[in-house]
């Protein structure tokens, strides 16, 4: 419901970078508070001493979205003395295409009225109708954006082409709820691939694991350190020593993953792992069959494997999993092994 | 001439040759004093030239003859360019001689301009004398040990060997920099209880390595420091201190972070673990422990307990079984082997607990982490059904009148909205100045930076030519004492004040002279001209004149008379022209001869001629001698 959905959005900021060369957090509203502030001003690539410049960010600190966009001011303009400004939307739920627009749509007036009370009058307007008059034809409707249609954005098709079998890896780790960390020296390739991976665990639909955008600071890696399994993405390629952060490493530019020591135990894959690996390569090569319709087949499976799962965990007593439980059944030792993580991480296991 | 003189005399002096005191100019040189300083100069000039030369001219006339050929060789070998033979030496004029001498002279080499070229200073002459001193030391022959006198035992003995060794020292002002305060309690120790240098150092030889050592360090570290303060410090526009800590977390970090890198795979490696521990201790701890050891259980996993487990028990087992070798037979295989059972069954028995410990530990930790799971999630669940349930009371309260409710929550709502945008375009306002006065600010600021990175420049090149003034200055001053004690030592035989003085005025004289030679020569050259021009003017006039009455001539009696006295008018004005130029030549002639006629009287040709007749009849009987000699014998 339109209602609801407005609920999510927090705040409203502004960044701007100046004829001196320096780059300012000069406006908010309601109040953004001062740590997700230095979060957001690192985010921002005005900030960045890289002459890179990202149209369109986002990501994630503190449960918080945050979707950055930067536009370069040119003539004609109310601004004066701003060289770049960004424009940074904070809310709960993740819809990176929703924002993304709505930005767009705050950043051009902006530049044309060059005062930010424009702004807010724009975004208070969304909060409170949910809909808001652009500049150019048409209007922006939140309801236009649902956020199902976020979820299957990310293409889970070129994930299985670029990593073939070893997408069995990730799906494994997020299936387990473990640690993900994907490398790219660029941001934009990293928020695309990321953004596709917990298409894998769709009976989950939980975005709330991505983390797309970290840079290796303290406060953001404590952050990140409450969640118990994430999937994160760096640009810096610093990430791969810190072997404590990660049980899975994405090497996307040279497209190879490593499991961490310490994850290995818990990793181990069998006939089972071969069977759904089969299963997504299969799908995803057949070029008949759409992102949605690749993800619904791996869903099946799943369900397929935790319907079992629910199975055994009901001859037992209280419809919890034990190990010996699983013993009784003789499955071979990587798929045993694999049951009883993915009951713990499915909540079946019995305390 | 006498200047010329007195300073080949006294060239000749400090070589060696004597001169008496009252031969005062070349001219009064006899042939022997002569010969004597040409030997001696060629000796000093070219040594292996001068030794086959003999020091003084001979009695015999063939001999002398001998000799001067000789001489008049090693002088031509030297180098001397002008006609030189035996008798310029026998039967010597002045000129000459003179010529001769001053080629000589100005060959001798010299000395004085070689110190010149080496470099100055006391660290050079110190060095020099080290040198010498080694020098003479090496020059000492090796000798074996009982052959050795006293006078060679500080050289060629070993203990006189000390190799350098260093001892940290404490001086009272060795701590760094004046800033730092002095504790009270410091200064006390320092003035009542710390020995002096000297008795600090436990082995006396170490003493002078001791002092260069600390001397060395606390020099190049303050070198190191203004060189860095000077080139860093500055351009980072910070103070001493804040430079200082700046740099010392920066180099914190990066060791930490090397620590990190470089400690994270090993135990990794060593245990398997799990956990990766990120207490630095415990990381070093682990390092020395990475060794398995008996006794100390480390911070492992179970398979690692299990493993050392299974080895210990081996090795118990093996030792257990040596010493019981040495007991009788059966007595002893009936007991080892009840040990062994009860042993393999106490291992049994632990290996049982090690692995239920460890299936234990597995679960517990998935346990944990499910737990751990299904807490965040009812916490988050938690907050939002909070919230859902505010908002739904705050509903529910409106329930009862929801028309009036939805239209006063909609006012309220648009209400709301407007005062926001109001204070925000209030707010707008005051922000707006704020900005743009930052922002005008700033760039001042930035403005002022680039001034003062131009002021640090010129900082920089001023401290450049400071140090470059030093260095020159120094060097001029050593360069000054070097050349005040050199001219305290030259003698004061030839005053050189004189000489330069001569030569100035010599000069200036010279300059005169060339001035008015290039007057007269202009004025030569103008006449010249003026004649040039005034003969062509005659030429052409009697051209014309000679035409123009020959015309009429012809015609008129008067005017061929007029033409024959022209013309002998002409030709006698030639011949006086002519008369004139002759007399000119011949005085000229006469001003060359009388001066040929005066150089040839300074050559004491007369003289000359008879002592060379007399010597002629010498050698002419001393020949007759020798061949009589000969017949003889």
């Amino acid at each position: 419901m339109a209602t609801t959905e407005t609920q999510f959005m927090s705040s409203v900021g502004l960044i701007e970078k100046d004829v001196n060369g320096d780059t300012l957090w000069v406006w908010c509203y309601p109040s953004v508070d001062s740590r997700l502030r230095q979060v957001l001003l690192s985010k921002c690539c005005l900030t960045q001493q890289g002459r890179d410049f990202h149209t369109f960010v986002f990501g994630q600190f503190c449960r918080t979205w945050y979707y950055i966009t930067t536009v370069e001011v040119q003539e004609p303009t109310a601004l004066n003395k701003v060289t770049h400004f960004s424009t940074v939307v904070t809310a709960k739920d993740f819809n990176p295409e929703k924002y993304a627009a709505l930005s767009r749509i705050l950043c051009r007036m902006y530049v044309k009225h060059g005062t930010p009370v424009k702004m807010m009058e724009a975004y208070l307007t969304v909060l409170i109708k949910g809909i808001c008059q652009s500049d150019e034809n048409g209007s922006f409707l939140i309801k236009d954006y649902d956020v199902r249609k976020a979820y299957l954005a990310g293409s889970i098709k070129d994930v299985v082409s670029q990593f073939g079998m070893e997408t069995i890896i990730l799906y494994t780790a997020l299936m387990l709820k473990k640690r993900i960390i994907v490398h790219h020296p660029r941001i934009e390739a990293l928020l695309e691939f990321t953004r596709a991976l917990p298409a894998l665990t769709w009976h989950r639909k939980d975005w709330s694991i991505l983390h797309p955008y970290v840079h290796l600071s303290d406060t953001e890696l404590e952050d990140l350190q409450n969640c118990p399994g994430y999937i994160a993405g760096f640009v810096d390629p610093e990430v791969s020593n810190r072997s404590d952060l990660f049980d899975v490493y994405v090497n996307l530019p040279d497209s190879f993953i490593t499991v961490s020591q310490s994850a290995k135990e818990a990793m181990a894959m069998g006939k089972l792992h071969k069977e759904v690996g089969h299963l997504i390569v299969q799908s995803a090569e057949d070029p008949e069959r759409s992102d949605s319709q690749v993800i619904k087949d791996i869903s099946i499976k799943t369900k397929e494997i935790l319907a079992n799962l629910l199975a055994l965990a009901d001859k037992c007593e209280d419809s919890k999993i034990t190990l010996e439980g699983l013993k009784q059944h003789h499955f071979p030792a990587a798929t045993e092994n694999f049951l009883f993580h993915l009951a713990a991480a499915e909540q079946l296991l019995r305390i | 001439m006498e200047e010329v003189d007195r300073i080949l005399i006294h060239a000749l002096n400090q070589i060696g040759t004597e001169v008496s005191e009252e031969i005062g100019s070349v001219s009064q040189f006899s042939s022997e004093l002569i010969v004597k300083a040409v030997v001696r100069c060629v000796q000093v000039i070219d040594p292996g030239l001068g030794s086959a030369l003999p020091s003084s001219l001979p009695p015999g006339m063939s001999a002398r003859f001998r000799v001067g050929m000789s001489l008049a060789q090693a002088c031509q070998d030297i180098g001397y360019k002008g006609e030189i033979g035996y008798q310029t030496f026998l039967y010597s004029n002045e000129p000459e001689i003179r010529s001769l001498l001053m080629f000589l002279v100005e060959k001798l080499p010299r000395e004085s301009a070689e110190t010149s070229d080496q470099p100055t200073g006391k660290s050079v002459v110190l060095q020099r004398a080290i040198a010498a001193a080694i020098k003479a030391q090496l020059s000492v022959p090796w000798l074996p040990v009982n052959c050795r006198l006293p006078l060679h035992t500080e050289t060629q003995s070993a203990g006189a060997l000390y190799s350098f060794h260093a001892l940290p020292l404490s001086l009272s002002h060795s701590s760094k920099g004046p800033n730092k305060k002095h504790l009270k309690e410091v200064k006390d120790y320092q003035r009542d209880f710390l020995l002096p240098v000297t008795a600090q150092l436990s082995h006396h030889a170490s003493l002078a390595a001791s002092i260069l050592e600390q001397h060395s360090t606390v020099l190049s570290a303050a070198q190191e420091w203004d060189s860095e303060w000077n080139n860093q410090g500055l351009l980072s526009r910070l103070t001493p201190q804040e430079y200082r800590s700046r740099k010392l977390t920066r180099l914190r970090k990066r060791i930490k972070e090397q620590l990190r890198s470089t400690a994270l795979p090993s135990p990794e490696s060593a245990f398997g673990s799990c956990h990766s521990s990120t207490d630095l201790c415990e990381l070093l701890q682990s390092f020395s422990n990475s060794a398995p050891s008996d006794h100390i259980l480390t911070k492992g996993t179970h398979f690692t307990h299990t493993q050392k487990f299974t080895f210990e028990q081996e090795s118990a087992t093996v030792t257990s079984s040596v010493p019981t070798g040495h007991q009788s037979d059966g007595d002893t295989q009936h007991r080892q082997q009840e040990e062994l059972a009860s042993l393999q069954q106490q291992l049994q028995q632990l290996c049982g607990d090690v692995d239920q410990l460890t299936a234990d530990m597995k679960h517990m930790s998935v346990t944990n982490t499910q737990v751990l799971n299904e807490l965040k999630q009812k916490e988050l669940t938690n907050n939002e059904e909070e919230d859902k349930i505010q908002m739904k009371k705050k509903t529910l309260d409106c329930l009862p009148d929801t028309d009036n409710s939805l239209v006063k929550l909609q006012a309220l709502v648009e209400a709301s909205a407007k005062r926001l945008v109001n204070l925000a375009s209030q707010w707008e306002k005051h922000r707006a100045p704020l900005m743009d006065e930052h922002r005008r600010l700033k760039e001042i600021c930035s403005n002022q930076d680039l001034e003062s990175s131009r002021k640090l420049s010129e900082i920089k090149s001023m401290h450049e030519k400071i140090r470059v003034s030093t260095e020159e200055a120094r060097k001029k001053e050593d360069m000054y004492k070097q050349l005040v004690t050199e001219l305290e030592n030259l003698s004061q035989d030839v005053s050189r004040s004189a000489y330069t003085q001569r030569i100035l005025e010599i000069v200036s004289n010279i300059k005169k002279q060339k001035e008015e030679i290039t007057k007269i020569l202009s004025d030569t050259k103008d006449l010249q001209k003026e004649i040039n021009s005034l003969t062509g003017k005659l030429d052409r006039t009697f051209a014309v004149t000679d035409e123009l009455v020959f015309k009429d001539a012809k015609k008129d009696e008067a005017v061929r008379k007029a033409y024959k006295y022209l013309a002998a008018l002409h030709d006698n004005c030639n011949q006086l022209i002519q008369t004139i130029e002759e007399t000119g030549t011949i005085l000229r002639e006469i001003r060359d001869l009388e001066e040929q006629i005066e150089t040839e009287n300074g050559n004491k040709t007369i003289a000359n001629l008879e002592r060379i007749l007399e010597d002629y009849k010498a050698i002419r009987q001393e020949n007759a001698a020798l061949a009589a000699k000969v017949r003889e014998g």
